[in-house]
């Protein structure tokens, strides 16, 4: 119901200030009075602390407030709460948070931190999943089955944190038959860190009784529910705003240092800053989870998957945190792409004494598109078909089941392979190559999803003719809140967009979301948005009617006029009809509401998920032609092809934005963004000078191509944008730099040693005997057996 | 006692101890905050300030060290809360994102508008090798300072 298009390039508000420095990101605020606080954290990856003292530390000049564990009793966590703010008796990771002191300067805050005795007493750890998953292996958690559980069905025991299935069809029948060919594939990757320009940060106030925490976070009310249940007090007495954020990625989908600022502005009295230093986010940066991975599938010779099997296994490091919903993840990163007779696949969150993992772009997706790709690719060489014929052959296409048995609707892989195909048959031949270097390309493809639930919106009708929209959405930077939301709802009143005020997040002036990430924004908040700027239409539309003297479903919403349709210039003018409205009967608003509606999985299909079947599906086709260097093992990407699945591109330009950065992001993990712990489970990359993001001499300009019109529950049709562009570029790369070099890669990130160590054979074999060689042998409770082990 | 400093045009007067890192300097003491701290060891450049018109990381500068000299940050770029060419090419090629690189990414490329005007897109991208953006991917940064160069 709208007569004005949303879609347009629309310009950026915020572009000005943040070219010119006066954005005030969190980082940026700085408040009369204010201290300065630092968090204490341990050196060592698994001990008991003995004793912790902070007496001395109390002592020392400017010191405001100290707290400890004793100020925060509760746990936190997705579906289990086994997450405490502070370490209590036990540390399980290097860099847990100890205490946390506030001070007049962060020198003296830093100098208190030092005064403080602790005494911890090492225990066993173990740092790797193999070590975790090993017989005998120390517990991370000894006491798991105490743990609140706050979501029913997932199998859990030992190190093992979650465990989600998907069993649909008979896969034992499926690899016994006599016509196919097994193929088996092994793989591993390691972690990612975000890197966002801005930290972690947080200024906090304690005020009538109520905590006011200002953060760099893409979820508001997340920090406001966890930071209550942490604390202890009712989520009622916390309110978040949020700035500008500086970065997210995922890295802020989750809690961080909120509690800490929180506790020590009511211990003060004071308002408190604590920000983290590039050094605690490069150790503590809720990581894209390393991961390992089997998969193994049963397929005729003429090319048809008649069954496959995978096991997942994804570190969550000392605490399960969001690991524990990506478990759900694989059904459909590794479920959502071809058509499957019988599936089976088993994912699951391992403890280890490691920083916990968290949320990044396309979580989980990435590495098991890379894992799915090059199995793929394996599968094409074995049975001698071409993988582009093999892939076209198996995509899922209208009413195809998907792992968990859902149907989906619409043939949309197939003609974005068609699309892809004639994007690449448009391409200047490349020139003669003479350097010596091995060329290999790949097309690959990939399957995501929007991360639906509710978002709530209010938009005022201002008597001015301009419009208020207040959600608790976040700008991350991504554009969503400056573009996307305002010419929606510009649309749906007939405004320009610039006329559409957007207040930035508040939760004590917007109703509940889930947050800014997961491709949901433009869905989410949209759809709200949407009803809500409907509502305000309907109710100006009534007033118009009476004082144009013509019935509403006759009238027009355009330019900032309420005009008959097909008379323009007729009727009056938006800001006239508010007024009047306000007048009569108050000042106009709307109020919308969204969530998901749930899309049923087979019966009997899933145990241990968060969403059994996905609302709204998002694919994407890439392709990459690599150079390899066999000298050195450097890889130089010579280009890069998208076609995105967007339903519908509201902001064209913005979105490719997102899609040139987000291909960006995904080089740097498929070739030299890479994480290592040292023996004494620390992360060796602690500054930019040892992990290398992408620069500018690094990239290319990506070829895109927006494939709109696939169906989508998405406000006007549109889907997610934003998270998807990461999706399958680790798997184009290491596609391509397989066929360049004739040898299978197994591991990311492709850095040149690991090239090298490829083109010369000598490489370790890529070996994972802790993933077992019957399926059924890695599950801790059976599929479709009840109850917690 | 303090350390005099000009910035922007301005002559500042600094109580920081003579050690402290120039960024804090601007941001704390004079409530500059444009110039950010991301990495605070001269890879990022998103606190690039110039120093006697050369492109400066001010996380690496000692305040003592940069008494005598003509400070410029992002906010001094353009007069009058406007935008300079480059910035102006930068808003109008839709390449913001996050925004946090972009005050020591606009300091770099205002300097190489103003003293390489034949720099072509390669030279653009290495002289981008000190400035990194962890949003965009680089494309639309390269095009608008090719867009600015082109119309200058």
């Amino acid at each position: 119901m709208s007569d004005t298009s949303a879609t347009m390039n629309f310009r950026r508000r915020d572009a000005a200030d943040k070219l010119s420095g006066r954005t005030r990101y969190t980082i940026d605020r700085y408040l009369p009075g204010m201290l300065h606080a630092a968090v204490l954290r341990a050196s060592v990856p698994s001990g008991r602390i003995a004793s912790l003292d902070t007496s001395r530390a109390a002592r020392m000049p400017g010191v405001r407030a100290i707290v400890t564990a004793a100020d925060a009793p509760g746990m936190i966590g997705i579906g289990i709460a086994d997450h405490p703010l502070f370490a209590r008796d036990v540390i399980r990771y290097d860099g847990e948070p100890i205490a946390a002191i506030a001070a007049d300067t962060l020198m003296q805050a830093h100098a208190a931190l030092a005064a403080i005795d602790v005494d911890i007493e090492p225990l066993p750890m173990v740092l790797t999943m193999a070590d975790a998953l090993s017989p005998d292996a120390p517990l991370v958690h000894p006491d798991w089955r105490n743990y609140e559980v706050l979501l029913e069905g997932g199998a859990r025991g030992g190190n093992v944190a979650w465990e989600a299935t998907v069993v649909r069809g008979d896969v034992d029948a499926a690899f016994a038959r006599p016509d196919v060919e097994i193929i088996d594939s092994s793989f591993r990757v390691g972690r990612q860190n975000h890197v966002a320009f801005e930290p972690r940060a947080v200024v906090a106030i304690y005020e009538d009784g109520r905590f006011h925490i200002e953060t760099s976070t893409q979820v508001p009310w997340t920090i406001r529910n966890a930071t209550a249940r942490l604390l202890g007090v009712p989520a009622s007495q916390v309110r978040v705003t949020v700035p500008p954020v500086g970065g997210g990625f995922g890295l802020k989908f989750d809690l961080a240092i909120e509690p800490f600022a929180a506790l020590l502005a009511r211990a003060s009295g004071r308002p408190v800053r604590l920000v983290n230093s590039r050094e605690e986010e490069m150790l503590t940066c809720l990581f894209r989870e390393n991961a390992e991975i089997g998969i193994r599938s049963a397929v005729t010779r003429d090319g048809e998957i008649v069954g496959r099997e995978a096991v997942v296994l994804m570190d969550c490091g000392a605490y399960g945190g969001e690991q524990i919903f990506l478990t759900t993840m694989t059904a459909h990163t590794l479920g959502g792409n071809y058509s499957l007779g019988a599936v089976r696949l088993v994912s699951r969150a391992v403890y280890t004494n490691t920083a916990p993992n968290g949320a990044f772009r396309a979580c989980n997706g990435v590495y098991n598109t890379f894992a799915l790709e090059r199995h793929t690719d394996e599968i094409a060489a074995r049975i001698g078909m071409d993988p582009l014929a093999f892939r076209r052959r198996n995509v899922l296409g209208d009413s195809d089941l998907g792992a968990t048995g859902q149907a989906f609707e619409g043939d949309v892989l197939g003609p974005m392979l068609d699309r892809m195909d004639t994007m690449r048959d448009a391409a200047a031949t490349p020139p003669e190559r003479a350097d010596g270097r091995l060329y290999g390309r790949a097309t690959v493809v990939g399957a995501w999803f929007v991360f639906v639930g509710p978002s709530a919106a209010t938009v005022n009708m201002n008597a001015d003719g301009t419009a208020t929209l207040v959600t608790s959405g976040v700008e991350i930077g991504s554009g969503s809140m400056m573009q996307a939301l305002p010419q929606i709802v510009a649309g749906a009143l007939g405004l320009n967009p610039d006329d559409v005020i957007v207040r930035a997040a508040d939760t004590d002036a917007a109703g509940y979301d889930v947050g800014v990430g997961g491709g949901r924004t433009t869905v989410s908040l949209g759809s709200a948005s949407l009803s809500a700027a409907q509502e305000v239409r309907t109710k100006l539309l009534k007033v118009a009617s009476e004082m144009i003297e013509a019935a509403p479903e006759d009238l027009v919403m355009r330019s900032g006029r309420i005009e008959i349709a097909g008379a323009p210039g007729s009727g009056r003018a938006i800001s006239e009809v508010a007024t009047r409205a306000q007048a009569r009967f108050g000042p106009v608003s709307g109020t919308g509401a969204f969530t998901g509606s749930g899309v049923p999985a087979m019966p009997g299909c899933v145990a241990g998920h968060f969403i059994d079947a996905i609302d709204i599906p998002v694919f994407a086709v890439h392709d990459c032609e690599v150079a390899v260097d066999e000298e050195t093992g450097h890889v130089e990407v010579l280009n890069y092809r998208v076609v995105q699945d967007v339903g519908r591109a509201l902001n064209p330009r913005a979105v490719h934005g997102q899609i040139q950065g987000g291909v960006v992001q995904g080089l740097g993990y498929a070739l030299h963004e890479e994480v290592t712990i040292g023996s004494n489970g620390r992360v060796c990359q602690n500054g930019f000078e040892t992990y290398r993001v992408p620069l500018a001499l690094d990239v290319v300009p990506v070829e895109i191509n927006l494939y709109e019109g696939a169906p989508s529950i998405g406000p006007l049709g549109t889907k997610g944008a934003g998270e998807v562009p990461i999706l399958n570029v680790a798997a184009a790369v290491a596609c391509a730099v397989a066929n360049a070099i004739g040898k299978p890669t197994r591991e990311l990130p492709l850095t040149p040693p690991r090239v090298l160590e490829l083109l010369l054979d000598q490489g370790p074999t890529l070996s994972l005997p802790h993933i077992a060689d019957a399926w059924t042998d890695n599950l801790v409770r059976p599929h479709g057996a009840s109850g917690s082990n | 006692m303090g350390l005099s400093l000009t910035v922007n045009g301005d002559h500042l007067t600094s109580t920081a101890d003579p050690i402290t890192p120039l960024v804090d300097v601007l941001r704390e003491e004079f409530y500059l905050t444009g110039a950010k701290p991301v990495c605070r060891e001269g890879f990022c450049g998103a606190c690039m300030v110039l120093v006697n018109g050369n492109p400066t990381p001010s996380c690496l500068v000692p305040v003592a060290l940069a008494q005598g000299h003509d400070i410029c940050t992002v906010e001094g770029l353009a007069a009058n809360g406007g935008l300079n060419p480059m910035q102006a090419a930068l808003e109008a090629c839709d390449a913001v994102q996050c925004g946090m690189c972009f005050p020591g990414m606009v300091v770099s490329l205002t300097h190489l508008l103003a003293t390489r005007p034949e720099a072509t897109r390669d030279d653009i991208r290495a002289a981008l090798t000190g400035n990194i953006c962890r949003c965009t991917g680089y494309e639309r940064i390269i095009e608008a300072a090719l867009l600015a160069l082109a119309t200058k």
